[in-house]
């Protein structure tokens, strides 16, 4: 395999930030708050944890196979037949995921701006664009979402900042609400907004030097990460634990709520929903890229050009399968945290049996010198 | 081969993009919209409820009680006329026309809105509402039912203001007031400016919502009166017990309200008699610092309220007092003090009879207190019941730092 490594940490960086946060931000307070009341950061602090021990353990096996992706060591370690077992599950959860950002896009839009928009034109829309991004190779994908990163974290602080006008400190007291139970259930939730950032095993075989793949995950979880606790806080400051229940958005109702002071804006909602649907395309782009490079490399195919054309009838196809946006919303959860049994657990797993037979290795090679 | 011929590549792009010409689907010209600036919200009277009943517009069949049975509501509507509303200052021209007041009746908001929609030829539209003014007796009766529309739909803004009105919110509605020329705008701007002035804490529908949702505090609103059928005034906050408004103060009591809550920004003016004379100076409340703290006495919340005043001699009023020795404003400092402290319990029982926590003590013991508050109380009813006869201290501290440009 001819690799072109071009990609530079930084980029690494910016391509994990654009690729997790994503649609996800919407509704990202309302299932804190379901998960931990009050609580809610700490939840969301024990998911973003969670989420970067998912990333790391998939960056270590990356550094240790620097040429391959998921796909192909997934191969070399568990054997040929299981590894293209597990990678056709890996591949079609991406595909289910690509399907339900998109349709969560359109959700979002049918009902808070384009009203008598069709939803299938939103969603085809979105899709097509994906299609045709993917449609170029690594270099132009890190660069996009490099141009982009910028554009997604100014505004977003920007209306953190200014809400926060409007805070209530008291409303995040006590730390600790709810039951463990619950707890633990909304910090798989949300650490499960976190799974784009399984891109890293695509983008390592292509960094100009893929033993800092690790610092690059650190920083692209710290800053996400950063971003989604601070807007957790943020809306539960504003709002209070029992009106976030009420909204299905509450961070996209934090920035109607806040104002830019001397009336510039009188809600910053406007510049909100263009960011948004930036990062919601980046994280799309993202996921249905994974999608497409991993089943080119599972087929070996040559190119992925038409194959992008001919997977987006279908992830349309499943976008559209919900019914309703409580439905969309029931999937997306159980989906994600399903999920995290893909995108944590399985990485886990081979390597603990890539550490365990390499050392098995060395200790034969140990036997054979003395 | 044709494939690669570029002026057939060029005819196709053509083509390809000319459907995206006609625009979307959401392209509404904006003088087809009938922009919705205020509304107000009164008790349908009987006579409009039979009228309701010949043009219901939303239930299928009167005879199979498809009704809600929710009270009919009147709702008044003021619209902005595409074209007459001016943008920059002309001069000498009645404000009349700018605006179209139509008055329409419904079980909900939204059913009304319903019915407004048959009488007007354009689409309405809500992006624009500034002011929604609630009649009293309808505010009595509870503001839930209003909430879930104006939640529901998007359009709505979060910053608009909502009002409670001691008059028919119809009269608000058809009121001219002189200042601005749209009149509904005189209105939100109003109730806007009176908390940058100091004279309202905090007051927009989302905070109104948000504290509604809060098991610790009940929403509080401004209550309008109105004088010489002319101008408006704010003259009192109506506080709720839960969605239902409970009872309004005066307007000074806004000013303690504001001390207790610990809204900054000082506004509100009071005479205090000079001790030893019969004279009296107005001294005005320029900042607050206030401490809440709750704790937990004998297994029930005690709430220590310490507020500090920073404040100023506006005006004396009887040239036989001198103000020139800092011993006279020592004493009026103390005799502040002492009025305030008086009137900050009064107004807390106040509400405590009416089982309305607007002040959010609820909040602190909640905070500061979770394991009793989740094994004792829990719940908002709980917690008026809890409210009703919880002990408290208040204290007060005034620091007079400036007497004006005079120095007797």
């Amino acid at each position: 395999m001819e690799n072109h490594r071009e990609i530079t940490t930084v980029q690494a960086a910016t391509i994990l930030i654009s690729t997790i946060i994503g649609v996800g931000v919407l509704p990202l307070p309302l299932f804190a708050v379901r998960g931990g009341g009050s609580g809610a950061p700490l939840v969301t602090l024990a998911g973003i944890i969670l989420a970067a021990i998912g990333l790391f353990i998939l960056t270590i096996l990356g550094t240790r196979y620097p040429q391959k992706t998921i796909i192909t060591y997934g191969e070399d370690i568990v054997g040929k037949w299981i590894g293209k077992m597990c990678s056709m599950i890996v591949i079609f959860f991406f595909f289910i995921l690509s399907a339900l950002a998109a349709r969560e896009f359109g959700e979002v839009v049918v009902s808070a701006v384009l009203r008598e928009t069709p939803l299938e034109v939103t969603v085809f829309v979105m899709l097509l664009i994906a299609c045709l991004s993917v449609r170029y190779n690594i270099n132009t994908f890190a660069y996009i979402h490099n141009f982009y990163v910028p554009a997604i974290l100014g505004p977003v602080l920007i209306i953190v900042a200014f809400s926060l006008k409007n805070a209530n400190p008291l409303y995040l007291r006590p730390l600790i609400e709810n039951d463990f139970y619950y707890m633990a259930k909304g910090m798989l939730t949300i650490s499960a907004l976190f799974q784009g950032s399984f891109i890293v095993t695509m983008i390592i075989p292509f960094m100009k030097n893929p033993k800092k793949a690790i610092k690059a995950s650190f920083w692209g979880i710290f800053i996400s990460g950063g971003v989604y606790l601070l807007i957790v806080i943020a809306t539960i400051a504003v709002f209070g634990t029992e009106e976030i229940k009420q909204i299905f958005w509450p961070t996209l109702e934090l920035a109607r709520t806040t104002a830019l002071p001397g009336n510039i804006l009188q809600r910053l909602d406007v510049i909100f929903l263009a960011v948004w649907v930036t990062a919601v395309f980046t994280t799309l782009f993202s996921s249905y890229y994974f999608t497409i490079y991993s089943i080119k490399q599972m087929a070996k195919l040559k190119d992925h050009r038409m194959l992008s054309f001919f997977m987006m009838p279908f992830v349309f196809f499943l976008a559209m399968l919900p019914q309703n946006i409580l439905q969309l919303y029931d999937v997306i959860q159980i989906a994600g945290r399903a999920g995290l049994l893909i995108t944590i657990l399985y990485p886990a797993m081979l390597l603990a049996m890539d550490l365990f037979r390499s050392r098995r290795r060395r200790k034969k090679s140990d036997v054979q010198e003395s | 081969m044709t494939y690669k011929n570029p002026s057939l590549r060029l005819v196709i792009i053509f083509f390809l993009l000319f459907p995206l010409l006609s625009g979307c689907w959401d392209s509404q010209e904006i003088e087809q919209r009938a922009t919705v600036l205020a509304i107000g919200i009164d008790k349908a009277s009987n006579k409009e409820e039979a009228q309701q009943s010949l043009g219901g517009i939303t239930h299928f069949d009167k005879s199979n009680s498809s009704e809600p049975e929710e009270e009919l509501i009147k709702v008044t509507a003021q619209i902005a006329v595409p074209g007459r509303i001016p943008l920059g200052p002309t001069q000498g021209q009645s404000s009349h026309n700018s605006v179209l007041i139509v008055q329409v009746v419904g079980h909900t908001i939204q059913d009304a809105m319903l019915n407004l929609q048959q009488q007007v030829a354009y689409e309405t539209f809500l992006g624009h509402l500034r002011i929604i003014v609630l009649n009293e007796k309808i505010a009595k009766k509870g503001t839930q039912r209003f909430n879930d529309f104006l939640r529901r739909n998007p359009q709505i803004r979060r910053t608009a203001s909502l009002a409670i009105s001691k008059e028919p919110a119809e009269d608000y509605m058809r009121l001219v007031p002189e200042l601005q020329r749209i009149p509904s705008l005189y209105l939100a701007d109003m109730v806007d400016n009176l908390s940058a002035l100091g004279r309202f804490p905090p007051s927009f529908i989302g905070l109104f919502w948000t504290i509604l949702s809060s098991k610790g505090q009940d929403p509080y609103l401004p209550y309008l009166t109105i004088k010489d059928k002319k101008s408006i005034q704010l003259s009192g906050l109506a506080y709720f017990r839960g969605d239902r408004m409970a009872g309004k103060t005066s307007p000074l009591e806004i000013g303690f309200y504001m001390a207790i809550r610990g809204v900054g920004r000082g506004g509100y003016s009071a005479f205090i008699k000079v001790p030893g004379t019969d004279e009296f100076v107005l001294v005005k409340a320029i900042s607050r610092k206030t401490k809440v703290k709750v704790k937990l006495k004998d297994g029930k919340p005690h709430v220590d309220i310490k507020v500090r005043y920073e404040s100023e001699i506006e005006e004396k009023t009887s040239q036989s007092i001198y103000i020139n020795d800092s011993t006279i404003v020592g004493k009026i400092q103390d005799e502040t003090s002492k009025e305030v402290e008086k009137s900050l319990k009064k107004l807390i029982v106040k509400t405590q009879k009416a089982e309305s926590d607007i002040f959010g003590f609820g909040e602190h013991v909640r905070a500061t207190y979770p394991k009793y508050w989740t094994k004792e109380i829990g719940t908002k009813e709980n917690w008026k019941r809890v409210y009703k006869d919880i002990t408290y201290d208040v204290h007060v501290d005034t620091r007079i730092h400036r007497v004006g440009m005079k120095a007797k």
